[in-house]
């Protein structure tokens, strides 16, 4: 509900900042005037595209058991806004249970994913040795294959190695993703040379140099990563449907499921359920975004 | 190209380090079919999204079973509705499958002939006679001898009409359609008089619609399908017709059951299909609805309505057989089916359960008369999608369906196309 | 630079190319047999050949899956190229308020695609309210989840939809690193807004861009999510919306998927995205030299 509120403080921004002309930027140069306008005009007609379906979604999920969802024309906000439908998920599944393994295996795949794709992007990027073509390849072919193929096969291994029913399983397949090798090996890559070479003069070694020197300069594709395998795992819902068994270990992605069968289905429940399964990541996002802008812009060594 | 070859020789290096290859699958011991030991030990039992509702019930039935059997441990795991067919196929490829399994017909045909499906016949044939006989067939499949799971619970249900919309189209409401010949004139008339704004039908013919209208589906010896005789061409015939006449959805070719049943909330279709379980539904969706809710009997020429079937099945592979079969028996028998019956809208294969006053007696409410009327016309009701009948070839057919309502192909070549791509798939099933 | 180990670039690899190995490349390799099999989930195949490629090219759904899966490619990488840098400049500037509007931006991103179909299906119904609002400035009703091209349409829309935070992200990095004083030269010059966009902005993303583009191109060809949710599993009326990914797991899976058949499809698939990913990155090579 702080997005709404926060929604609705930006949409009243526009006016306030024409009566104030003497806007600067980052640089404390002068942005003129009609040009902010046009610039918020733009970005609130970016913003209802954007954000207005999931608005939507909320005021569904907050009209009451005997308002008519079905209405039309529909019915922007709710006439009688409640929270009754957020209980009713709450009493049906045990929605704290599968948001904290959701956690649990989203936390687990932001460390594995920050760590190996760093890890593997530097060799990728800076390391000479006999083979680096062929492994930046494995890594290529393995971001082209369609998983929806392999799904299968990837259980079958996961039983081989007893971890079928884990959240261990849930996690291994895509620990380490090849995209995010590629993209942290791209961002090495943009760095330049100089900096590593004056410290190997120092008589650093390889692990020095990328601890001190390379891992602190791509931070903001370490942010990206981090946002990205959080997400990845947060959202995922056929791997962790298929490689789970016991109800105690489900995630929330398949436990909201638990409302959209056949006899709980009420287009509130799921509205209400939709938006418990965004919320957290909208929250997280909010909560990390500053430092996730600013990674982006640092991340790139300023010429 | 050096380079491909390259990142071949670099992927197979990858997988040569691994030491997977040589691990079987374990656990190939062939477990006993008898089913006369001791009930006790481990079980697993697998529903298919029951938890969120009936969590209770499932605890307690769980108790009194491991109360009754002492040493056995029955471990519930319910899984959602959504996957639910692909969550078994991971599990019976890859050896996990539970003890016992909350089964439809057509899940169970590919296990049993995988061998993963405990044959009853052999194993609990005692109980047969506990059940309604067209339950009980409708786990046997088409080939092969032997029954696969016990049926468990039933459903059907009438058909729902919006009132306001047939008053609006000059329609009798309170005379609706009983037979085909008279659902197609009322669609018809409602589309000219709306000029095709409400549809009464919203979804195109499926398998049991054929099999409702009296069309013979598949040959006796079960090895082909035929619904493309001329009854099956004539039923389709009229549904293209209705499709010009924008009485049956244009939309319909992209409909799910949910998708439908949405659009008759919205009053943009007149018609359709439900069972109990929705009248609570349109009361809280759509109140306004509901006041001017119709209801009729399900259309069928045979006589015979159409019915769901979920069973359940026992693991053939299970360590613990006595103790499987004695819990997929101690679910479905008729004390609990019929506890389970007044729990929510569905209704009990147990023979004589539906002669229950619960299923006979009306008090009035539109609850009741629905139910007692379901519960009359399930006791010679039909599962008509034959249990062979996959999802690869519903796809088939329904694809086919639409190409000739669109203009495509005519409806006899449809039907050919769709029969002859199925019986291709049911070949290549083996 | 030669003060490392002989070891150590394998030791900083290892872990990626582990996991990479044993749960990406390895299922794919037995993918790669099974295409040569009639295997079906639950039975065990034999050898066949060719049989199943055989099949394939006289297969019209094959060649349906094919069609729509580049459609989607040509449809929806050009505007994931375009789009997100244009969003990327409009929020690049540190105005008051811009920290929200960029997380609000990225929201689609972040929402599972499964609530986004949900979200979207609801939107875009007959009765929705996309299409009240046509109704309301007099367009009419538009049948945007039962015709066939319009389903494509809205599905590739989705995709952009939910894909512009992503690679906005990915454009505001590669902003930061272009000098202000290349922009500031070209004003200084009297270029216009458009001008410098061509002469400056672009040349200085360039290899961004490319990226942009082979991974959108990558991601489009092996659609599957949005299609699924929005022209259902059986892929819109008679399937014409079907796409490669959707034949695979329709073919593939369930307790009666033929294994076999599928994993030909997989193999057409990986194929042609490595050919894709070659064109990309040969073009980008050509406009270098």
């Amino acid at each position: 509900m702080s997005l709404l509120e926060k929604a609705r403080t930006a949409a009243s921004k526009p006016p306030a900042a024409a009566r104030e002309p003497r806007v600067t930027d980052e640089h404390g140069r002068h942005v003129r005037v009609w040009e902010l306008t046009l610039r918020y005009l733009l970005l609130l007609a970016v913003l209802a595209l954007t954000v207005g379906p999931f608005l939507w979604q909320l005021s569904t999920s907050l009209k009451g058991p005997t308002e008519d969802i079905f209405s039309s024309p529909p019915k922007f906000l709710p006439g009688e806004p409640t929270l009754h439908n957020y209980e009713r998920v709450a009493d049906t599944i045990p929605v704290w249970d599968y948001a904290l393994n959701s956690l649990k295996v989203a936390t687990a795949n932001v460390v594995t994913n920050c760590v190996g794709a760093a890890l593997a992007g530097y060799a990728l990027a800076r390391l000479r040795y006999r083979g680096r073509r062929a492994a930046t390849l494995a890594f290529i072919l393995a971001m082209l294959v369609p998983v929806e193929g392999i799904i299968i096969a990837q259980f079958t291994t996961m039983r081989e190695l007893g971890l079928n029913n884990t959240l261990v399983g849930v996690v291994l397949p895509g620990s380490i993703s090849a995209l995010n090798v590629l993209l942290m090996r791209n961002a090495f890559l943009n760095l330049p040379y100089e900096i590593e070479e004056a410290a190997y003069v120092d008589g650093a070694n390889v692990w020095q140099r990328f601890l001190r020197i390379a891992l602190p300069s791509v931070k903001g594709t370490v942010a990206v990563v981090a946002i990205f395998a959080f997400m990845g795992a947060w959202d995922d819902f056929l791997w962790p449907l298929i490689v789970l068994s016991d109800p105690s270990k489900f995630t929330l992605t398949i436990g909201l499921n638990y409302l959209h069968g056949t006899f709980a289905n009420d287009e509130r429940l799921v509205a209400a359920g939709t938006i418990i399964a965004v919320a957290p990541l909208i929250a997280l996002f909010a909560c990390l975004q500053r430092y996730f802008f600013r990674g982006v812009g640092e991340g790139a060594v300023k010429g | 190209m050096p380079v491909s070859r390259r990142a071949l020789a670099a992927a197979f290096a990858v997988c040569v380090v691994l030491p997977l290859s040589a691990c079987g699958s374990g656990g190939g011991d062939g477990a006993a079919t008898d089913a006369s030991g001791k009930v006790e030990g481990d079980i697993t039992f697998q529903t298919w999204n029951l938890r969120a509702n009936f969590k209770d019930y499932f605890e307690g039935l769980i108790a009194d079973f491991e109360k009754k059997y002492p040493g056995t441990d029955v471990k519930w795991i319910d899984q959602p509705a959504e996957g639910y067919a692909d969550k078994i196929s991971a599990d019976a490829a890859g050896g996990t499958l539970p003890d016992v399994v909350n089964v439809s017909p057509d899940l169970v045909a590919p296990l049993a002939k995988a061998g993963l499906a405990l044959d009853l016949d052999k194993a609990a044939s005692r109980y047969e006679k506990e059940y309604l006989p067209g339950a009980w067939a409708s786990h046997r499949i088409p080939g092969m001898t032997g029954t696969y799971a016990f049926p468990w619970y039933l459903n059907t249900g009438p058909l729902f009409y919006n009132k306001t919309l047939f008053k609006e189209a000059g329609l009798d409401a309170e005379q609706p359609p009983k037979t085909y010949d008279e659902v197609f004139d009322a669609a018809l008339r409602m589309a000219e008089k709306t000029d095709g704004e409400v549809a009464t039908l919203a979804n195109v013919p499926t398998i049991e619609d054929f099999g409702r209208y009296g069309v013979q589906l598949m040959n006796k010896e079960g090895d082909a399908f035929t619904f493309n005789d001329a009854k099956g061409v004539e039923l389709f015939t009229k549904y293209k017709e209705l499709y010009d006449a924008k009485a049956l959805d244009p939309q319909a070719l992209t409909a799910t059951p949910e998708s439908s049943g949405k659009k008759f909330l919205t009053g943009a279709v007149a018609m359709n299909p439900g069972s109990a379980l929705d009248l609570g539904n349109f009361k809280k969706q759509a109140p306004n609805l509901y006041k001017n809710i119709g209801i009729t009997d399900q259309i069928t020429s045979t006589g015979h309505v159409n019915m769901y079937v979920m069973g359940v099945m026992v693991n053939a592979q299970t360590k613990r057989t006595p103790a499987a079969v004695a819990f997929a028996h101690y679910v479905t028998d008729a004390a609990h089916q019929m506890s389970f019956a007044q729990q929510v809208a569905i209704f009990p294969s147990t023979a004589g359960s539906l002669d229950d006053p619960y299923f006979t007696k009306e008090d009035g409410t539109d609850e009741t008369r629905v139910r007692v009327a379901a519960a009359k016309s399930l006791k010679n009701a039909v599962n008509y999608t034959p249990v062979l009948f996959s999802e690869q070839m519903k796809t088939e057919l329904r694809n086919e369906v639409a190409k000739a309502l669109q203009g495509k192909e005519s409806p006899k070549e449809a039907l050919d196309n769709a029969v002859e791509a199925c019986n291709r798939l049911l070949q290549q099933q083996g | 630079m030669r003060r490392q180990l002989p070891t150590s670039p394998w030791l900083f690899a290892a872990p990626g190319m582990l996991i990479i190995g044993v749960f990406i490349l390895y299922p794919f390799v037995s993918t790669l047999v099974n295409a040569f099999t009639d295997r079906r989930t639950l039975i065990p195949g034999e050898f066949v050949g060719l049989a199943n490629f055989r099949e394939l090219v006289q297969d019209d759904m094959f060649w349906i899956g094919l069609r729509n899966s580049t459609l989607y490619v040509l449809g929806v990488v050009p505007a994931l190229v375009i789009l997100p840098l244009l969003l990327a400049l409009l929020v690049q500037k540190n105005i008051p308020g811009i920290t929200f509007f960029r997380s609000a931006f990225y929201t689609p991103v972040v929402a599972s695609i499964v609530v986004v179909g949900l979200i979207w299906v609801w939107l875009l119904d007959e009765r929705g309210l996309v299409n009240a609002l046509l109704e309301a400035i007099g367009v009419g009703r538009v049948g945007f989840l039962s015709d066939q091209w319009l389903l494509l349409l809205s599905a590739m829309a989705v995709t952009v939809w939910k894909g512009l935070g992503y690679y906005m992200i990915i454009y505001l990095a590669a902003l930061a690193n272009v000098p202000r004083e290349l922009h500031e030269a070209a004003a200084v010059d009297g270029a216009g807004a458009i001008r410098r966009f061509r002469t400056v902005t672009v040349p200085a993303v360039r290899s961004t861009m490319v990226l942009v583009g082979a991974l959108s191109s990558v991601a489009a060809f092996k659609v599957f999510s949005e299609v699924y949710l929005m022209a259902g599993p059986t892929g819109g009326p008679a399937g014409e919306d079907t796409t490669l990914v959707m034949l695979v797991q329709r073919t593939g899976t369930g307790l009666t998927g033929r294994v076999g058949y599928a994993s030909a499809i997989s193999v057409v698939v990986f194929v042609v995205t490595v050919a894709l990913m070659l064109l990309v990155l040969r073009a980008d090579r050509r406009e270098e030299s």
